[in-house]
């Protein structure tokens, strides 16, 4: 026996320098140390020697299937769990500890000279037993918090298996949710690592990018951004025109930049409703995420009239989803994300950050940004309705809604712009040569964001991690060059 | 000849449970749906998924709608109108719907994929949030009537009924019923937002049509038990009784319904958590009330 180092979940893991298990990466312990756990084991008469009264050592014929410490000369109840006490020959077939040689525990039995007779049997048992399982035992479990110190069948059954935070060892199963999850937004791939059914890990991957190929003018640029990025076609059209003037040189008078704006604010009012309806839906609020997407639709295409007439209802559909469903308890405290960086997630988690700040634009409007404080998913809802309230005043003040018009492309430049989307600030570069786009490369908030969620997810229950989900509004629709 | 008539009358009344969800659900109340997507159904490809446990597979969704038909044996449509009047019935029934569980379990193992599979396991958490309150109410109903026959469960309300002789009960036996018919906020099993189907996710055609209608039997079922056991079954005026006892249920039906698609899907740990510190509590406290008012007030 030249190893003096055990891994204590894999007794047959032995080496001569301390390190980590091969199997399941715990630090190796010295050998006494994992010796300790396995009671009634070969190094019994040594620990007597070197050691101060270990617990778990047996002092009569009677102990718990359970709590092997626990020991009497009379049967009984064991006082900790109230179960009969069984001679050590019954127990000694749970706590075996392997390789002891039956000269060894006879000597063992003699030594304490109590029992012979039950004590023998367990001999012969404990023979037959290490035949199969020729090494150091499934007595050196190690106290896991939250498994009975030697419940010998769970260490069994679950050896070489990851163990989770909580203790509970399982099989770990990973399940593909998305692209076409009825819980997540489409096109949305979340990989999962489910520990029974917690996240032990978790992938997200948005679309493949739709390409933009060179050589295109400007109004096809437009088109093609509108239908890479489904959900916010018309911030996608503004950030292709917004580019574009940038890259020509030219300027659109102050109202009509105005009533663009008003476009863009009414397709974030559309979006967050659209949020709104899906977190529902999610979570199983069918009567609400049907009134959401009702009016999502009505909004999407109005004009600025339009909108005013749907503002109350609009106003008091947000109010009935903060008071009267109770989304309060399976949101509050769920998927707080305070490291968030822009868009709506951090502006929840107190960042002012938002690209129509400073835009003389939206100043005009009379824009400020909002921000709430907590960053977890009720700041999330809170923090899109004060945004819906704050797109109605927008689009009331701009007055009108017009689609952004696409400039004359003529001759070589370069512009780029940024543009806050629903879901965040939209970055365009566009390279113009004679006439056409030479180059575009847009960025979305999706990556930024998707990022977090592996951390932000990990141990969370699976509902709760889908809700987390849910709350961040990812679009993982995009382009590129 | 009244195995037949309770038999059609399960019919009907799970096709009206079903006009009742779609409404509930999708907001459109249509009387041909069902029926469309019933024949739908049955007309699909059966996918049989590979690898999966065929026994259980198979047999899964078969026990839901036996364990559902046997419950609905001991609730009487008007007098004289049950499949059988066992003098045991109100514990029949809990020893029936006991069988959910099993079924559940079963059919979410099965297929061998992982929605079904936490559906199924997360029901044996529900079951145990609800397996006491579906329990206790009845014990208290049972002392009314000094008998667990449903028949004379029935009659014990001739002068008053549960709802208003044992409220609590009442309250904790609907959320309990909503728990084993896994309705919403409770369908913890299928989860649309989170499972995708769950149990549901991996059937296909007709095993997806028998586990809907088994499904639809379970709710008729706790339905009229709820009716049996707290809203004077067949009792009423004017009309005849078995009238009366399809009204109520389906009116029971569609409350549970409506109030599954107003309210958020609960945590399981959070019911859990209400059945036994709240829910117990408040059975507990049911059960003495009803022992102390039968003791001194004999209505």
């Amino acid at each position: 026996m030249s190893a003096s180092y055990v891994c204590p979940m894999h007794p047959e893991v032995t080496s001569d320098t301390p390190g980590a298990c091969p199997k399941c990466g715990m630090d190796l312990v010295p050998k006494a140390e994992a010796g300790k756990h396995a009671h009634h084991g070969h190094h019994a008469q040594h620990r007597h020697g070197h050691h101060t009264a270990p617990a778990a050592e047996p002092k009569g014929p009677y102990t718990c299937p359970m709590h092997p410490e626990v020991t009497s000369d009379t049967p009984g109840a064991c006082p900790k769990c109230g179960m009969d006490l069984v001679p050590q020959a019954e127990a000694g077939k749970h706590a075996h500890s392997g390789h002891g040689s039956h000269k060894h525990h006879a000597h063992t039995a003699a030594q304490e000279g109590q029992g012979g007779q039950a004590a023998h049997g367990a001999h012969r048992q404990q023979d037959a037993h290490s035949e199969h399982h020729g090494h150091a035992g499934h007595g050196a479990a190690p106290d896991i918090p939250g498994i009975e110190p030697h419940f010998m069948s769970m260490v069994e059954l679950t050896e070489g298996k990851p163990v989770s935070p909580d203790g509970l060892v399982m099989e770990w199963v990973d399940v593909p949710f998305g692209p076409f999850f009825p819980g997540l937004p489409g096109g949305l791939q979340l990989d999962l690592t489910l520990d029974g059914d917690s996240v032990a890990g978790a992938e997200v991957r948005g679309m493949e990018t739709a390409a933009l190929p060179s050589g295109m003018g400007l109004d096809d640029l437009a088109d093609r951004l509108a239908d890479a990025v489904p959900l916010s076609p018309i911030a996608m059209r503004e950030l292709a025109c917004r580019a574009a003037e940038k890259a020509t040189g030219q300027t659109a008078p102050k109202d009509a930049l105005a009533a663009r704006a008003a476009a863009v604010e009414r397709e974030r009012v559309a979006s967050h409703l659209n949020w709104l309806a899906g977190v529902a839906r999610q979570m199983g609020l069918a009567s609400l995420a049907r009134r959401a997407t009702a009016l999502q639709h009505r909004v999407r295409t109005a004009d600025a009239d339009a909108v005013a007439e749907q503002a109350s209802a609009i106003t008091s559909l947000m109010q009935g989803a903060l008071n009267r469903s109770p989304m309060g308890p399976k949101l509050t405290g769920i998927g707080t994300l305070l490291g968030a960086s822009e868009g709506p997630v951090a502006r929840s988690a107190g960042h002012a950050s938002d690209a129509r700040h400073g835009d003389a634009v939206y100043s005009g409007l009379g824009f400020e940004p909002i921000t709430h404080n907590d960053g977890d998913a009720m700041a999330r809802l809170h923090q899109r309705r004060a945004e819906i309230d704050q797109s109605l005043d927008l689009i009331a003040a701009a007055g009108v809604i017009a689609m952004p018009e696409m400039p004359r492309a003529t001759g070589d430049g370069h512009g780029m712009a940024t543009l806050e989307t629903p879901r965040g600030p939209a970055t365009l570069h566009l390279t113009l040569k004679g006439g056409t786009v030479a180059s575009a490369h847009l960025t979305t908030p999706f990556a930024a964001l998707a990022a977090h969620v592996p951390e932000l997810i990990k141990q969370m229950e699976l509902a709760d991690a889908l809700t987390a989900i849910g709350s961040l509004d990812l679009d993982p629709w995009s382009a590129s060059p | 000849m009244s195995i037949a008539v309770i038999l059609l009358a399960l019919a009907v009344g799970c096709y009206a449970v079903a006009v009742l969800e779609g409404w509930a659900v999708h907001g459109r109340l249509s009387l041909t749906r069902p029926a469309i997507s019933a024949l739908a159904l049955l007309g699909r490809e059966q996918i049989l998924p590979r690898t999966s446990d065929r026994l259980f597979f198979e047999s899964g969704p078969v026990l839901l709608l036996v364990a559902g038909l046997l419950s609905v044996a001991v609730i009487p449509l008007a007098p004289g109108l049950i499949i059988t009047d066992l003098a045991i019935g109100a514990l029949f029934l809990n020893a029936a719907l006991a069988y959910v569980l099993v079924a559940l379990i079963m059919a979410g193992w099965g297929p061998n994929g992982a929605y079904g599979m936490i559906g199924g396991w997360r029901f044996l958490g529900q079951f145990v949030a609800y397996a006491m309150l579906i329990v206790m109410p009845i014990t208290a109903v049972a002392m009314r009537a000094e008998s667990l026959s449903t028949t004379q469960i029935v009659l014990s309300q001739a002068a008053l009924w549960n709802i208003a002789y044992q409220p609590i009960g009442f309250v904790l036996f609907v959320i309990a019923a909503m728990g084993v018919a896994w309705l919403p906020p409770i369908d913890l099993p299928t989860g649309g937002g989170d499972l995708a189907g769950g149990v549901e996710a991996e059937y296909t055609g007709a095993r997806l049509a028998v586990l809907r209608l088994a499904r639809l039997v379970i709710i008729v079922a706790l339905a009229s038990a709820t009716v049996t056991f707290y809203l004077g079954g067949w009792l009423g005026p004017w009309l005849p009784g078995w009238v009366w006892t399809a009204l109520k249920t389906l009116a029971v039906a569609a409350g549970m319904l409506a109030l599954g698609s107003r309210l958020p899907r609960l945590r399981e740990a959070k019911y859990l958590e209400l059945s036994w510190k709240l829910g117990i509590t408040l059975a507990l406290a049911n059960i003495f009330l009803v022992g102390v008012i039968a003791l001194v007030v004999p209505i």
